[in-house]
């Protein structure tokens, strides 16, 4: 592991963190996805999750979400395992895949159906649909979307609470310059305004634009954990991180 | 159980056209055999009260598979496009979520078996009144036919509800229950005349796809009465929920 790992692993002990992770561990058989790991989120941050595919970035968020268990250790939101929360769509909001949709239903029954199970006004649904310019083609069947659009469909959902996390993998995927753009600007004003949000990604540039801070994944651990002004003051990329990391794992 | 999921789950069993396509189904088959039993069968052997039954209650049949068929493609279909995902992001209380899709599919469940028996009885009617056979059923065999194929349509719904939960995927699952219904309970059982072997009448007078038919009264009367056939088979919907929630809860989500 490098020098920089070593200082800079974040601390899961902080006490007002909106996520905490301890120890997590999640074994299928004797493959290990996540392995011990351990890191926290503070209000009003945003953090990139990086790593290759198959690092473990999607098992931790699926964990994270209560879709998936633990083999052992604590994935915690807002104190507590996401599955006790009250209404979580609340305080929750999040984005996994790109097709966690029916394709034969309309943009505005799949937004309304969530918000139905959420205890959000149609009001709500509204306002979402035209926070992700999906207005003209919300009656329009999911099946007739394009990538970008569904991508935008999924954010919309993830809002509908009004929640303070966001969850969001691979976000970017799909996203046209002016939809990345938005998407950049929409998740500083949300962590400006105390949001906190942890976004997985592999796209380096396009995280190094929007986070505060990276944790790079690799083997399910975490081997770096930097802030984004800190790389700039010591004059080196995301990528030299990325690529110093990763390739002193792989050796 | 949760006003704002009832309402939520019945806006996804109507928002997509699948329903639909499967009503539309169910009524063109149990049109096409009605009709080709009331237009093939001698005359003379239509004039019975068991012959016409027979004809007429062809949509008991075809009304529980559909009705199983429906409840197990409310589960299925949320894991085969992912929406389980958002579903139980929004509500992680699984066992709720489960208890709804039960509820609300015994409820379109009960609605295709009540279309089910009134397009076998109209159409089935039909033909025999085509060929000039005289009806010699009364109010009480149309009544018990219409509610005995809704309440085994409905509980079946809910049958197929839990197994989908328990085995998740969309082609295994209807494969199995066409399979259970069609060949093992139909064929083996009633057609090849396994029941009548001493000992298996005992088991076979209990298989939930016999009770759905004595539910309608279209079995061999000296089986189980309606009412307690219906019991019946609302234990094994009690059943097959309670393991579909066992299955449900624990099982990562993909």
């Amino acid at each position: 592991m490098s020098a920089i790992a070593d200082q800079t692993i974040p601390h899961p002990a902080t006490s007002n963190a909106v996520v905490r992770v301890t120890s997590l561990t999640k074994r299928y058989g004797s493959l290990t996805a996540v392995d011990d790991l351990s890191f926290s989120l503070e209000p009003g941050t945003i953090t990139g999750f990086l790593g290759p595919n198959g690092a473990g970035k999607s098992t931790t968020l699926r964990m994270l979400l209560g879709l998936a268990e633990p083999t052992s250790g604590e994935a915690h939101v807002f104190g507590g395992p996401y599955r006790q929360l009250d209404e979580p769509a609340r305080r929750v909001g999040a984005v996994l895949e790109n097709n966690d949709m029916h394709p034969g239903r309309s943009g505005r029954n799949h937004l309304r159906i969530l918000a139905l199970a959420a205890g959000v006004s149609k009001r709500r649904v509204e306002e979402v649909l035209e926070l992700g310019s999906l207005t003209g083609v919300a009656k329009r069947l999911v099946g007739t979307y394009s990538f970008g659009m569904r991508r935008r469909l999924g954010l919309a959902a993830a809002l509908l609470g009004d929640p303070q996390l966001l969850i969001l993998d691979e976000p970017g995927n799909g996203l046209d310059p002016k939809g990345m753009h938005w998407l950049r600007s929409f998740l500083r004003r949300f962590a400006d305004e105390g949001g906190t949000v942890l976004i997985s990604s592999h796209v380096l540039a396009e995280v190094a634009q929007t986070v505060d801070r990276v944790l790079i994944i690799l083997g399910g651990r975490i081997v770096t954990g930097i802030g984004i002004g800190e790389l700039a003051a010591r004059g080196q990329t995301l990528e030299d991180v990325y690529l110093s990391v990763t390739s002193t794992e792989a050796s | 159980m949760s006003w704002r999921l009832l309402r939520a789950e019945f806006l996804k069993q109507r928002s997509t056209r699948t329903n639909l396509e499967l009503l539309g189904a169910m009524v063109g088959l149990i049109a096409l055999i009605v009709y080709v039993h009331g237009v093939q069968l001698p005359v003379e052997r239509l004039a019975t009260r068991t012959a016409q039954l027979i004809v007429l209650g062809q949509g008991r049949m075809i009304g529980t598979l559909f009705g199983a068929i429906l409840g197990g493609l409310s589960i299925t279909g949320e894991f085969r496009h992912g929406t389980i995902r958002p579903t139980f992001v929004v509500t992680p209380k699984r066992g709720r979520v489960l208890l709804v899709k039960v509820v609300v599919g015994a409820l379109f469940g009960v609605a295709f078996g009540l279309i089910a028996a009134a397009a076998a009885v109209g159409v089935g009617g039909a033909a025999l009144a085509q060929r000039g056979v005289v009806l010699s059923l009364d109010g009480n065999d149309y009544a018990l036919l219409l509610a005995g194929t809704a309440a085994g349509a409905g509980l079946w719904a809910a049958i197929g509800t839990g197994l989908g939960a328990v085995v998740r995927n969309q082609v295994p699952l209807l494969i199995g229950i066409c399979i259970w219904l069609l060949f093992v309970e139909s064929l083996l059982f009633e057609d090849l005349g396994l029941k009548k072997i001493a000992g298996i009448s005992d088991i076979g007078r209990f298989l939930p796809g016999t009770l759905a038919k004595e539910a309608a009264g279209l079995g061999d009367q000296t089986l189980l009465a309606p009412g307690a056939a219906v019991l019946g088979l609302a234990v094994y919907a009690v059943a097959a929920a309670a393991i579909g929630w066992m299955a449900i809860r624990a099982r990562d989500v993909p």
